[in-house]
């Protein structure tokens, strides 16, 4: 963890650099049916989580966010999920 | 030319619909029938049905826990579409639909019609141990490293 930070500086570093997961593969798209892959990037609660948490990058941080939200539309996320 | 060209170009779509989880097959399959005969009526190309099966929703749709899920897949213009979903709407069997166009300008014979296709669904409750990945686990199985990722981030 620690020897990463030197790069980054100051003492804001963390961890390893994130990559987009759907720019490192290639053949990996954006689908709004695939929730095992959506689930990836909401919370517990059921947010989308931000991209400067899940790593990925602008283009497909919005396509993944389209995607969540079609995806709730069909209940395959939740809107709203009670953390029990 | 070009407009005799654009006549034969459509769009591909895809509509997924929510159906009440007390029909029976045979009921699904009329349902199944009743698009079909809307997208080949308004000058559309069906290229295939799946029935995903019935699976757990993450929250109650129509009052009920499950849904079945029918997915299609097909050709067509924009009215075509308005069309499908005026009468998903008209249908009580229907509580939720989708659709979404995939791709413009497709040619319709380089497209074949392939066979509609029955998915298992989720069958946690009726066969226990079978694999269901896909469907149920959100709320119990949160991925660990989202969450671990998340956890540096703040502390950092």
């Amino acid at each position: 963890m620690g020897g990463d930070d030197d790069k980054r500086g100051g003492g804001r570093g963390f961890g390893r650099k994130k990559v987009c997961r759907f720019c490192a593969e290639k053949n990996a798209s954006v689908d709004f049916k695939d929730q095992a892959t959506l689930k990836y990037f909401v919370t517990e609660r059921g947010k989308i989580i931000p991209r400067r948490i899940s790593g990925n990058c602008a283009k497909h941080q919005r396509e993944v966010a389209v995607a969540i939200k079609r995806a709730r539309g069909i209940a395959l996320l939740p809107y709203n999920a009670v953390v029990g | 030319m070009a407009e005799t060209q654009a006549a034969t170009r459509l769009r591909e779509y895809e509509t997924i619909f929510l159906v009440k989880p007390d029909l029976t097959d045979d009921n699904v399959d009329k349902l199944k029938e009743r698009v079909r005969g809307i997208v080949g009526r308004d000058g559309g190309k069906l290229l295939r049905f799946t029935v995903w099966g019935k699976k757990k929703t993450l929250f109650p749709v129509a009052k009920q826990p499950r849904a079945i899920y029918v997915h299609a897949s097909y050709l067509g213009g924009a009215k075509l579409v308005a069309e499908v979903e005026r009468n998903l709407r008209n249908l009580d069997e229907v509580t939720r639909y989708i659709s979404v166009k995939i791709a413009d300008e497709v040619d319709p014979e380089t497209r074949p019609v392939l066979e509609d296709l029955k998915l298992a669904g989720d069958v946690e409750e009726t066969r226990p141990g079978a694999p269901a990945e896909r469907e149920g686990g959100f709320r119990g199985g949160e991925e660990p490293g989202v969450e671990a990722e998340e956890e540096s981030t703040e502390e950092a």
